[in-house]
């Protein structure tokens, strides 16, 4: 039986080298190899990442340990764009929303579990990814030092993350309405540093 | 990518000192940068630990389509794996069972009269597949099972549970597809024999091993046929409305006493 499950979904030839998309089509025929050589690839950034979100490293684990295993049973849902060899964005927004849901199972267990959303790549880099790209370099630095901690806070959650307003608002802890006026008001600051 | 995170920023950013704007630098960029995620230093012993948590997980089998749907049906785990696993035991009667109906079909079609080989087998299948579902030298891990809580009378029932209901299926489609199935009677007039002796061998299991009780069960119906074919009267009698009770009260008799067995062991 083991051996018609397999052969269902053809098994690409893989090595620790393969780009991400190859290693994804082996996890969705059933191949844990590949997922251990993307745990390794991805575990550690995705980590570091996560730690600047939750100072809990029990709750940080269980995410991260979530993701993988949402990696393991929706590999096959992952779409590259065309010529896109990384999985990095698309591994992202899925460890950031298991964060969210390990967040809100701590914080209310006696509300049911909602149905995850479809997990989607984050669109093409926004004209805003790409100034984030260059902080350092150009003068958006210095106005993103400018910002009170809650504007950028908001400003991260929203546009880096690429969370909707409403998971912002669960991972910040403050109303869905905060976190609007607080972009809105963080993007002004900004577009008025840029210009001045 | 025109520029690379420099080995400082990469270290600031791991040991989570990086300040805010430089850690929102540092993960626009990695978001898109294979090159710098490989450079950024790892705690090798916690990778190890994580993807061995992982792997505990992931390398459990996947259920069948069986386990899944007794799952749904709120059979507990434990009770639906062994339910799926029972027919690893008799896989070789499943088949035997499909090509003598198929057979039996075919000749009722065929041949005048043909139906009677059909009648005669029906309630049998049933049984021998109850016979081989249990005991020593039919199941592999006799040995294992045979010291665990479930054995013994529990486990001999939920077998002979996961044996019945395919048998009685198969026999069902193939009464039903009879050249003279008209009517509800000519569909399961073999059940309550079929029942009677699955009862019946059950209970002779008590003093014997299981597969004796079902191969003594299966001479006597296949004797009892012969003796009345061969003294002249229609064995068909056996299906009659007169005999239908009998083996009606026959079974009742034999479950209960089966529930008082279970229910004194």
């Amino acid at each position: 039986m083991k051996f018609l499950r397999r052969s269902r979904r053809r098994v690409p030839d893989y090595d620790p080298d393969s780009p991400d998309p190859v290693l994804l089509t082996a996890v969705a025929a059933g191949e844990t190899d590949a997922l251990e050589i993307l745990h390794r690839r991805h575990a550690p950034w995705l980590r570091a990442r996560l730690r600047y979100r939750c100072s809990d490293s029990d709750q940080l684990d269980a995410a991260l340990q979530e993701t993988f295993l949402a990696v393991w049973r929706n590999a096959g849902s992952f779409r590259p764009r065309p010529g896109d060899t990384d999985a990095g964005a698309w591994l992202w927004t899925i460890a950031i929303r298991q964060l969210i849901s390990q967040l809100r199972k701590r914080a209310n267990r006696w509300i049911a579990e909602s149905e995850p959303e479809p997990y989607e790549t984050i669109g093409d880099a926004s004209a805003e990814d790409t100034v984030l790209l260059n902080i350092e370099h150009g003068p958006l630095g210095t106005a993103l030092h400018e910002l009170s901690p809650e504007l950028r806070s908001a400003l991260k959650a929203t546009v880096l993350d690429g969370l909707t307003v409403r998971e912002a608002a669960e991972i910040l802890q403050i109303p869905e309405g905060t976190v609007k006026t607080r972009v809105m008001r963080a993007k002004a600051r900004l577009r008025e540093a840029l210009t001045t | 990518m025109s520029w690379h995170l420099d080995q400082d920023q990469l270290h600031r950013y791991a040991n989570h000192t990086a300040d805010d704007v430089t850690a929102m630098s540092v993960e626009a960029h990695l978001t898109h940068c294979a090159h710098c995620r490989d450079r950024l230093p790892t705690d090798d012993a916690w990778l190890e630990s994580s993807w061995a948590d992982l792997r505990d997980i992931v390398d459990r089998p996947r259920l069948g389509p069986v386990e899944r749907l007794l799952g749904v049906m709120g059979v507990r785990e434990g009770t639906a794996k062994l339910l799926a696993a029972t027919p690893a035991l008799y896989r070789a009667w499943l088949i035997a069972t499909v090509v003598v109906l198929i057979a039996a079909l075919t000749l009722a079609h065929e041949v005048p009269r043909g139906t009677l080989l059909f009648s005669f087998t029906a309630p049998i299948v049933p049984l021998i597949g109850v016979a081989l579902a249990y005991g020593r030298g039919v199941d592999p891990a006799h040995t294992l099972t045979s010291v665990t809580p479930w054995a013994g009378y529990p486990l001999l029932l939920m077998r002979t549970c996961a044996v019945l209901v395919p048998a009685l299926l198969l026999c069902t489609v193939a009464a039903i597809l009879m050249p003279s199935s008209a009517t509800l009677y000519e569909a399961v007039f073999w059940l309550l024999p079929a029942l009677a002796m699955v009862a019946g061998c059950l209970t002779l299991s008590r003093w014997m091993h299981l597969s004796l009780a079902g191969g003594i069960v299966a001479v006597g119906w296949v004797l009892t046929v012969g003796i009345m074919a061969l003294e002249g009267v229609d064995p068909l009698l056996l299906f009659s409305s007169t005999a239908q009770g009998c083996w009606a009260i026959a079974l009742t008799l034999l479950t209960v006493a089966i529930v008082l067995r279970v229910r004194t062991a």
